[in-house]
């Protein structure tokens, strides 16, 4: 049991990571990553919503669209418990930490849209993972967000002092260091194999 | 097959109807009371957050305003008109802001300074300014243009490796004169002033120091002091400089005249 969790942890953190092997997520990969204070913030909102929306995704989909044997329902139910989940998390956010509304800005709403959360809750019920696996699941891959959100800004925090030719300025460079990210990554794949 | 349907629609609709249920009662809940008076009076400033009032930004000003009843320094790009604005909205005491200009006190641009050393660091004055790259003048501007960065009016443009500012755009904020390592930025009183006069040199060696690293540093002959009456020019040491204290009563056509007269072409007028 506490293997099985270990392994499922290292896997959406590192292997299958979400977006570095998935491609799932990029539009805040780049946006919100130029300072590491936002991307820890953004990481942790990301986070945050996945775990609960993998733990409300589970028992939605096993609770009512498989007992109702409703299942091809579950893009919308998971969409619909999704966006409800970040206005949630954005009402708290906006009550209890303004300075961290501000900064996140039009991310947090993006979280709704933000396709590794969808992605996340699609993954888990072809997985078959039972209750506590799911949320493990969806905790280690908002982990794995976060991870590669801040190697991305602490990178890109350097780079603004390194002397890039000029035409590799701004996205270009930003590109090519998301590309050599997952090329690293990709030295993971093969370390579990599930 | 008909169960299939009603039970979808029951199922999400339901689901949906809880979810928008949680949505308003939370919505309620975690209400926060923002004041109607911040937001009109964001709106009646400029909103280039540009950090004069000593705020981090215009909205922060206003919250700031609205909760301690006090204009502090009024908002200095605004001026009158906005301090105006904001105090009659809230019933405070106007207050008056005085306009400034930036000006910098160098001319040596690439042509004119020498510079016998090659810079191949990171590409900001601070960092140039902690090793002997950038200009032979140790006072001069370095040109790598963090004043450019920092000014949110875009007034400040680097032409030939020298700073140069937009007196028209330029709202006397102060920014760069906080930026610049050098400290050759300095703000100037234009209330009721046409024009600026400058001695665009910062640096206080002698002659023979000041001419051997650029062409129009100022070479401390005071000329300027003594050609015309009453002149607003002053000399400290080997170097002069404008009193700006004099700024309202100086004539400026026997400025003029100092300023052509000046052997190394330091002064500069602007219109403001």
């Amino acid at each position: 049991m506490l293997k099985d969790l270990f392994f499922i942890f290292i896997s959406a953190v590192l292997v299958n990571n979400f977006v570095l092997t998935y491609f799932l997520g990029i539009c805040p990969f780049l946006g919100v990553s130029g300072h590491i204070e936002s991307a820890l913030g953004m990481g942790m909102a990301v986070t945050f919503v996945m775990t609960l929306s993998s733990a409300i995704c589970w028992l939605f989909y096993n609770l009512l669209l498989v007992k109702f044997n409703i299942v091809f329902l579950e893009y919308v139910t998971f969409i619909l418990v999704i966006a409800s989940l970040v206005q949630i998390v954005e009402m708290f956010i906006k009550k209890f930490s303004p300075a961290l509304y501000e900064m996140l800005g039009i991310y947090l709403p993006l979280i709704t849209t933000n396709c590794a959360i969808l992605g996340l809750s699609l993954f888990m019920v072809t997985k078959k993972y039972p209750f506590i696996e799911s949320v493990v699941y969806g905790f280690s891959s908002g982990l794995g967000f976060s991870l590669v959100l801040i190697i991305m800004a602490g990178i890109r925090e350097e780079l603004k002092f390194a002397d890039i030719p000029k035409h590799f300025r701004g996205a270009g460079i930003t590109l090519i260091t998301a590309g050599i990210l997952a090329l690293i990554f990709m030295g993971f794949s093969g370390l579990i194999s599930s | 097959m008909n169960n299939t349907i009603i039970i979808s629609i029951l199922g999400l609709g339901i689901t949906g109807f809880i979810f928008s249920i949680i949505l308003v009662i939370l919505d309620k809940k975690l209400k926060i009371d923002i004041d109607p008076l911040i937001e009109k009076v964001t709106e009646i400033l400029p909103g280039i957050n540009c950090g004069a009032c000593g705020f981090p930004g215009c909205s922060n000003y206003a919250k700031e305003v609205v909760e301690k009843k006090d204009l502090f320094n009024g908002c200095l790009p605004g001026g009158k008109e906005v301090n105006d604005q904001i105090s009659s909205l809230l019933g405070l005491s106007t207050v008056e802001t005085l306009p400034k200009k930036a000006i910098i006190l160098c001319s040596g641009s690439k042509d004119k300074a020498k510079i016998s050393t090659v810079y191949k660091g990171i590409h900001t004055c601070q960092a140039v300014n902690l090793t002997s790259g950038g200009p032979d003048c140790k006072y001069g501007c370095i040109g790598e243009g963090d004043c450019e960065k920092v000014c949110p009016v875009k007034a400040i443009s680097i032409v030939n490796g020298l700073c140069v500012i937009d007196h028209n755009l330029c709202i006397g904020c102060g920014k760069c004169v906080k930026t610049c390592p050098r400290k050759i930025l300095k703000l100037v009183d234009t209330n009721q002033v046409s024009c600026v006069f400058v001695v665009s040199c910062n640096n206080p060696s002698d002659m023979k120091e000041t001419k051997a690293v650029c062409s129009v540093g100022c070479i401390g002959c005071s000329l300027c002091t003594k050609i015309i009456k009453d002149s607003p020019f002053v000399i400290n040491g080997k170097l002069a400089s404008f009193d700006y204290l004099k700024a309202k009563s100086f004539s400026e056509k026997d400025a003029d005249i100092a300023k052509e007269k000046c052997p190394a072409k330091t002064i500069n007028k602007f219109n403001v």
